[in-house]
């Protein structure tokens, strides 16, 4: 049975927190949590509280879903919890916080990379050409 | 064979032939209805008529309740035994309070779906942030799940491809609220019987009106076009049909009053009330057109004589001995009926028969009445 959304990990109050997707799908199926957990703790450990959750793959419909319990999660901020990068990233995405240097990096990569595919595809098509004429 | 087929055509009834086998003849019996919906998408908006409080206490009392079809046996779903009648003796205190809790309970199966105008698109631009382009080919979907907000008021927005932050159009919004808050008995798909038109047309030849309005309910928002179009399209052929029984005594009465009296097409009801010589009810009708439109001929003397009926239980039918109170304000009733007939009845003809009807009626009532009265010698 799944633990209750406000979770059952000890804590201790003035123990650095942590706010980290914590895996929850099985072989090749990943669904994430989003958790506040002590910052010294395995993701398979108790959490303190689950604070919304993140579905990598996208759905029938090209989306990918987030949830996102914001009134708890402006709590934990507020006690000082870390925030990984990953969780980071979704928060400024989500317009919670600003954007993440590392989107900005992967999607500049993104692009990069498909110029790359691009310029190399009419490389090849132009290769093609000479070879048959 | 092609008289038979020309004749299966004429009746309208849809023909499958089967390819492997042509002897094979399947035949499903449904009927194209070709109604338009009729939606509230005009200027004005029906909600402050609607919820205003002459119209809701005229449309209750059209509903008719019987608490007989209120309370009437439903399925035993959810329940493993159905649970056995308790007959009580009662003191007449004890009866009353019985009474007044039966009461407030059919007044909540009875509460009417709102009739409001169809709803504005949302298009909402947050922030545009072009360097995000190709991130992702997907769209991410970020919903705020804390707790006690209602489903209306939740923050929902996606990010698109293209780096745009903007809040979630209705049915998206929809969707998500279902994903994350499932309504108990509201479906992620669209339930066949309403995108498939023809078993929602079989649905309306069946009569099944109660379960189609009540699904409909459960369905949609009632600001959203597809509810509008199909509780439309339901009041109209109720209305071409003339199967307003069917409604009465259920909560989807008084929305159906509203909306053909909306559109000024209350006719068919006005003759089938005169018909069943209910002309209180027809008063009332006058009286809820004159709220709604105001262009009633003397519509003010209607909404008076509304408050006189409204105290006065419900007639389904004439009582044997007619009080002298009565007579008179069944006189009443009459001439402000005659009145609407001469003015604004679409109806004339086939109207003022039946009022005739009632009338001659009514007077064998009223000597048959006053006959008894002078035989017991109470006149």
């Amino acid at each position: 049975m799944l633990p209750p959304a406000s979770g059952t990990g000890k804590y201790f109050a003035k123990a650095a927190k942590s706010i980290r997707l914590i895996r929850q799908g099985c072989t090749n199926r990943p669904f994430f949590h989003i958790s506040v957990t002590q910052r010294r703790r395995l993701n398979s450990q108790p959490v303190i509280e689950q604070l919304g959750s993140y579905d990598p793959m996208p759905n029938i419909n090209n989306e990918k879903l987030v949830a996102l319990n914001l009134e708890r999660i402006k709590y934990w901020l507020g006690k000082g919890a870390h925030v990984t990068p990953p969780v980071a990233e979704i928060l400024g995405l989500s317009g919670f916080f600003p954007i993440h240097p590392r989107s900005y990096m992967t999607a500049w990569r993104n692009r990069k990379t498909e110029q790359e595919n691009i310029a190399k595809q009419i490389e090849a098509e132009k290769a093609k050409e000479s070879t048959a004429a | 064979m092609t008289i038979f087929l020309s004749k299966l055509v004429q009746n309208n009834i849809k023909v499958f032939l089967v390819r492997n086998s042509d002897t094979q003849l399947f035949t499903v019996s449904y009927r194209n209805i070709s109604i338009l919906p009729n939606i509230y998408d005009g200027k004005e908006d029906p909600a402050p008529k609607f919820f205003s409080r002459n119209v809701q206490v005229l449309l209750k009392r059209l509903t008719r309740p019987d608490f007989a079809k209120v309370f009437r046996k439903r399925t035993s779903s959810g329940r493993d035994v159905l649970p056995t009648p308790i007959y009580k003796f009662l003191t007449n205190e004890a009866l009353e309070a019985e009474l007044a809790k039966a009461n407030k309970k059919a007044d909540r199966l009875l509460q009417m779906p709102p009739v409001v105008k169809i709803q504005q698109p949302i298009n909402e631009i947050l922030s545009e942030d072009p360097a995000l382009i190709g991130y992702d080919t997907a769209k991410y979907l970020f919903t705020d799940i804390t707790f006690g907000i209602a489903n209306e008021h939740r923050l929902i927005v996606e990010r698109d491809p293209d780096g745009t932050l903007r809040s979630c159009d209705h049915d998206v919004r929809k969707r998500l609220n279902q994903t994350y808050f499932p309504l108990n008995g509201r479906k992620l798909r669209e339930p066949v019987m309403f995108t498939d038109e023809e078993r929602f047309n079989t649905l309306l030849e069946q009569q099944e009106y109660e379960f189609v309005l009540d699904r409909a309910c459960l369905q949609y928002e009632p600001d959203e076009l597809t509810y509008q179009k199909i509780t439309s399209i339901t009041y109209q052929h109720i209305d071409m049909n003339k199967n307003f029984e069917k409604l009465r005594s259920t909560r989807h009465f008084g929305p159906m009053a509203f909306y053909i009296t909306w559109h000024q097409n209350m006719d068919n009801l006005m003759l089938e009330l005169l018909q069943s010589s209910a002309v209180r009810e027809a008063v009332l009708l006058t009286a809820l057109r004159h709220e709604i439109h105001g262009d009633v001929a003397e519509g003010d003397n209607a909404k008076i004589l509304a408050h006189e009926i409204l105290p006065t239980p419900i007639q389904l039918t004439k009582p044997d001995r007619l009080t002298e109170e009565d007579i008179q304000l069944d006189n009443k009733c009459v001439s402000c009926i005659e009145k609407y007939i001469v003015s604004n009845s679409m109806m004339k003809s086939q109207q003022e028969l039946a009022l005739q009807g009632f009338r001659e009626y009514y007077q064998q009532l009223i000597e048959l009445s006053r006959g008894l009265k002078k035989a017991h010698g109470t006149a």
